[in-house]
């Protein structure tokens, strides 16, 4: 025997132990994660199931979008055991082919979807059937409890949950989160999957809005009465809280059904307050005013010959609605007279006039939190035209969207602040953590003394002498302008003599305000003059909208209106 | 002989005992995890672990009657025992059942077993018994002597059976057990250098006489990736199966790589891959440290043998289970190729785990007999 070759043989075999240590480190300690993901990708198959949304509230927690459980039907064709009279019944059931089921029981997959989403009671019939190797998984469906209701805010969900429109679209990666997936361990052949069902459900975040279901309800109903009443093409109407921004409501008509949106066309579906461009007309007028006020080219009683009713621009004549003689730099924007505000734009030249049209917001989104929003658009100085100092200043040759006017106003309201439009003020996780709180800028675009000033002129607007004294309503005096803007006629080319869009945008208690809102008439009928057909919408509107959030009247107002009466 | 002995029973090796049970033990509850069925869908679970239990009593039963007489019998019927394993062997390839591509089995009735599992051991008695003879180291006619009459015919049998995994073992106790013996300088040197310059005639001759799965075998091993669905898929699910077991494990009875049919010979050659799944890294490691246990147990029962005979018998079985252990846990960790032997112990297959319960019992009777040459 050979001592020394032992301790050799002994030595290979504790290095061979030292291998064997040193691989098992290697594989299960370093390198595990590897393996592991291995081992998990070809064992474990995932059918996605659809997650829970989110919910979505009012302000005051009434909810507009919420999830309906419904249950989806799946066989495992290794376990199913039916007789005919079986078949035959659940056939019935479903409304589905005897034959079709038969074909994906024989399928041979541990897990085939037989018909998804099904109601809890078609389920309970089913399940009382007592089929063997069939189950249920639950699934959710989106229900809107409110229907047609503010359907352009909250938008809508596909057959599958995908989101098509809307706060739905918006918010999608906060109102479906990741997950919800069903799992089956698959072994090495492949098809066959273990019966066991292991679930991963996920539900969403929730919305708060800061839109208000009542506020929304009114405006809505006033706008179908619009409708009729003028036989108008669409209307548009936002409410707004001019010192945070905050939409009280949001419609347009034609709307569609969220629970019925098969029957829904793409014109019924368009979010026009943010996604349609118009030419604002005299609403515009508000940058010419506060421009000149702001540079002190004016007081309040300046004079503007306005007699012969019209003015030459650049060859082109632009004319007053009515011919109006001598009028103050008051007037002009109460009158809402066209050549009073020419002269005030070219005495402030094309510069200024684009760079405060700028300052507040137009050519550039508001940035809502919706999508589609378009920025309208207003041209540089440098490309104007000859007429183009003529019809900037009174609402032509831009193209603004119904939000973008209500936001100017609304800087007026607030005291020369532009705030940040939003509907979404909250983000809750299920178990009621907010994740997101809105947190609004707002910037400063006039001094305070201006936008004082600007108020009290468009408080005569819709008094005796002005352009909407439709839009008065009842014991609180309302800030506002109208607007009638011409439609071009794409087949001449040229504005059209018949097709206007009329609007009104104001705020009210004018000292106070609580709501700003503009109303957009498109195309009506019979009248065109925004102080006579939006005028008295943002008059009904206001008037339930100030009762519901018990805004008192004022007194000395009322007063006033007596005394002007007498 | 079946007279008790009280310093028989003081000298008994009760650790070698110990760990050879527990590790069974383990290995029926690896079985029995490996074997599960996933779902209720399909047939009942297999019985392998019952048949596995039954074995282990019978082999403790024939362990305790290897252990009753002295092992120098042992030495007494070397050549009768010897002579008899290769006609065993014999009849195999004449008539023997196939099995996986191979003959392996001869049934006797409703038994069945390989001889090549026994063959091992009297091998291993034969090689001990005729290097006992001698003190003298090993010249090269001595050991050319021992290869052609007692090495190469086993060998040849055993490589058209085939079997080629038993056959490398024998080869690889022959090497172990001379050199142990005691080789000239000049032998090892020439072994070295013929081995060298033949490897490529050898290696092209053992190359053609290889089957094909034997050469995939060796192709996946190089590069496991080349075909990780095919050649390679031993290789790869067992590496997954080891891997995904991580620091602690899945926990018994977690594992998925064998129950979902990922992993081939899952309750047999691959059980340590089925075994560090479920128990990790610790797991893993508590069990390597049970063979190594074993094993300087054995090395140092072949020290204090009180004869020749009897050391080279410890170290010839020492070697066998070493060699099993890591061509075996080798391969499952893909550090080897893959060649089709169990984990001794732990792998399902009753001839294997008798073979290997009379081999430790030899192991047994030679550590508590060490002393007996004083009475």
């Amino acid at each position: 025997m050979n001592r020394r070759r032992i301790v050799i043989l002994n030595t290979v075999i504790v290095f061979g132990f030292f291998a064997v240590f040193f691989r098992l480190t290697d594989l299960m300690v370093f390198n595990h994660a590897i393996y592991a993901e291995r081992a998990k990708s070809q064992q474990v198959k995932a059918e996605d199931i659809q997650v829970r949304r989110g919910n979505i509230y009012d302000r005051k927690g009434r909810a507009f979008a919420v999830n309906l459980e419904l249950e989806s039907l799946y066989c495992d064709s290794k376990e199913v055991v039916v007789d005919k009279d079986g078949l035959q019944r659940l056939s019935g059931i479903l409304g589905m082919d005897a034959k079709v089921i038969q074909a994906k029981f024989k399928q041979g997959k541990r897990f085939t979807w037989i018909n998804r989403k099904l109601a809890q009671d078609t389920a309970a019939q089913i399940k009382k059937l007592k089929i063997d190797g069939i189950g249920f998984v639950p699934e959710a469906k989106r229900y809107y409890p409110k229907g047609i209701l503010a359907s352009h805010v909250i938008g809508m969900v596909g057959r599958e949950n995908q989101p098509l429109e809307g706060l739905e679209l918006k918010y999608n990666k906060y109102l479906s989160i990741a997950g919800g997936k069903v799992y089956f361990a698959r072994d090495a052949s492949g098809k066959q999957l273990s019966s066991g069902v292991d679930m991963e459900e996920a539900k969403g975040n929730d919305l708060l809005l800061t839109l208000d279901e009542a506020l929304q309800y009114i405006v809505e109903k006033e706008l179908d009465k619009a409708m009729a009443q003028w036989k108008s093409v669409a209307a548009s109407a936002i409410m707004m809280d001019p010192f945070t921004g905050e939409i009280l409501a949001l419609a347009n008509r034609p709307a569609y059904d969220l629970n019925d949106t098969g029957r829904a066309n793409q014109n019924a579906i368009r979010n026009r307050v943010i996604t349609d461009i118009y030419e604002p007309g005299s609403t515009f007028k508000v940058i010419i005013g506060t421009a000149a006020l702001e540079e002190k080219l004016y007081n309040l009683d300046s004079k503007f010959d306005c007699s012969r009713g019209a003015i030459e621009v650049g060859g082109k004549v632009i004319r007053d609605a009515h011919r109006h003689g001598m009028l103050t730099f008051k007037e002009v924007i109460q009158k809402s007279s066209n050549v009073g505000s020419i002269m005030i734009g070219m005495k402030l030249g094309k510069e200024r006039l684009y760079r405060y049209a700028k300052l507040y917001g137009f050519g550039d989104e508001t940035g809502i939190d919706m999508p589609g929003e378009v920025s309208g658009w207003i041209r540089k100085p440098d490309s104007w035209s000859a007429t183009s100092i003529g019809a900037i200043p009174i609402g032509q040759e831009v193209a603004v969207t119904p939000l973008q006017i209500l936001r100017a106003y609304s800087a007026i309201a607030n005291g020369g602040s532009l705030v940040q439009p939003h509907l979404v003020s909250e983000i809750r996780t299920p178990e009621g953590r907010t994740i997101f709180s809105f947190q609004g800028e707002t910037k400063r675009v006039l001094t305070e003394k201006t936008a004082k000033v600007f108020k009290d002129i468009l408080k005569t607007v819709v008094e005796v002498g002005g352009t909407a004294t439709e839009a008065a309503v009842e014991g609180n005096q309302v800030a506002g302008k109208t607007g009638t803007a011409q439609l071009i006629d794409h087949r001449t080319g040229r504005y059209s003599k018949d097709r206007f869009i009329s609007s009104f945008v104001g705020f009210v208690p004018a000292d106070n305000p609580k709501i700003a809102m503009i109303v957009v008439i498109y195309e009506p009928k019979g009248q065109i003059y925004g102080g006579i057909v939006a005028g008295p919408v943002f008059r009904d509107i206001a008037n339930q909208a100030l009762s519901y959030m018990n805004v008192p009247m004022d007194e000395d107002y009322r007063n006033d209106l007596l005394l002007v009466s007498k | 002989m079946f007279r008790i002995d009280r310093r028989l029973i003081r000298n008994f090796d009760w650790l070698t005992l110990s760990i050879v049970i527990l590790i069974s033990i383990i290995g029926i509850l690896t079985i029995f995890s490996a074997t599960r069925q996933p779902s209720a869908g399909d047939a009942g679970q297999a019985s392998f672990y019952i048949k596995q239990i039954v074995w282990l009593v019978i082999s403790i039963l024939a362990l305790i009657l290897f252990i009753s007489f002295d092992y120098i019998w042992l030495g007494r019927i070397a050549l009768p025992v010897y002579v008899t394993g290769l006609i065993l062997l014999l009849i195999v390839l004449i008539s023997g059942r196939t099995g996986m591509g191979a003959q392996r089995w001869i049934s006797l009735g409703p038994l069945s077993f390989q001889p090549s599992e026994f063959f091992k051991l009297m091998f291993i008695i034969m090689l001990a018994n005729y290097y006992s003879f001698s003190r003298e180291s090993l010249g090269v006619t001595g050991l050319l002597r021992v290869f052609f009459f007692i090495v190469f015919v086993p060998f040849a049998l055993l490589f058209k059976q085939p079997d080629l995994g038993t056959a490398i073992v024998v080869l690889l106790i022959f090497m172990s057990v001379s050199l142990a013996k005691g080789l000239h300088k000049k032998v090892i040197i020439m072994v070295v250098v013929i081995g060298i310059i033949s490897l490529p005639f050898l290696g092209n001759i053992m190359w053609t006489g290889l089957k094909d799965y034997q050469k995939n075998r060796l192709i996946a091993f190089i590069d496991p990736q080349v075909d990780p669905a095919g050649i390679g898929y031993h290789i790869n699910q067992s590496k997954i199966a080891v891997g995904s077991g991580e620091f602690l494990g899945k926990g018994y009875l977690k594992g998925t790589q064998g129950p979902f049919r990922f992993l081939p010979e899952k309750h047999t050659d691959f059980i340590f891959a089925v075994f560090a799944e479920e128990w990790g890294f610790v797991g893993s490691v508590f069990l390597l440290s049970l063979y190594l246990l074993l094993i300087l147990r054995g090395l140092d029962t072949a020290g204090k043998a009180k004869d020749d005979f009897g050391r080279l018998l410890a170290l010839g079985i020492t070697f066998m289970f070493s060699i099993y252990f890591f061509v075996n846990v080798g391969m499952t960790l893909g550090i080897m190729p893959v060649v089709g032997i169990p984990l001794p112990f732990m792998s399902y297959g009753g001839t294997a785990l008798l073979s290997n319960y009379i081999s430790i019992a030899v192991l047994i009777n030679i550590r508590t007999r060490r002393f007996s040459l004083f009475y």
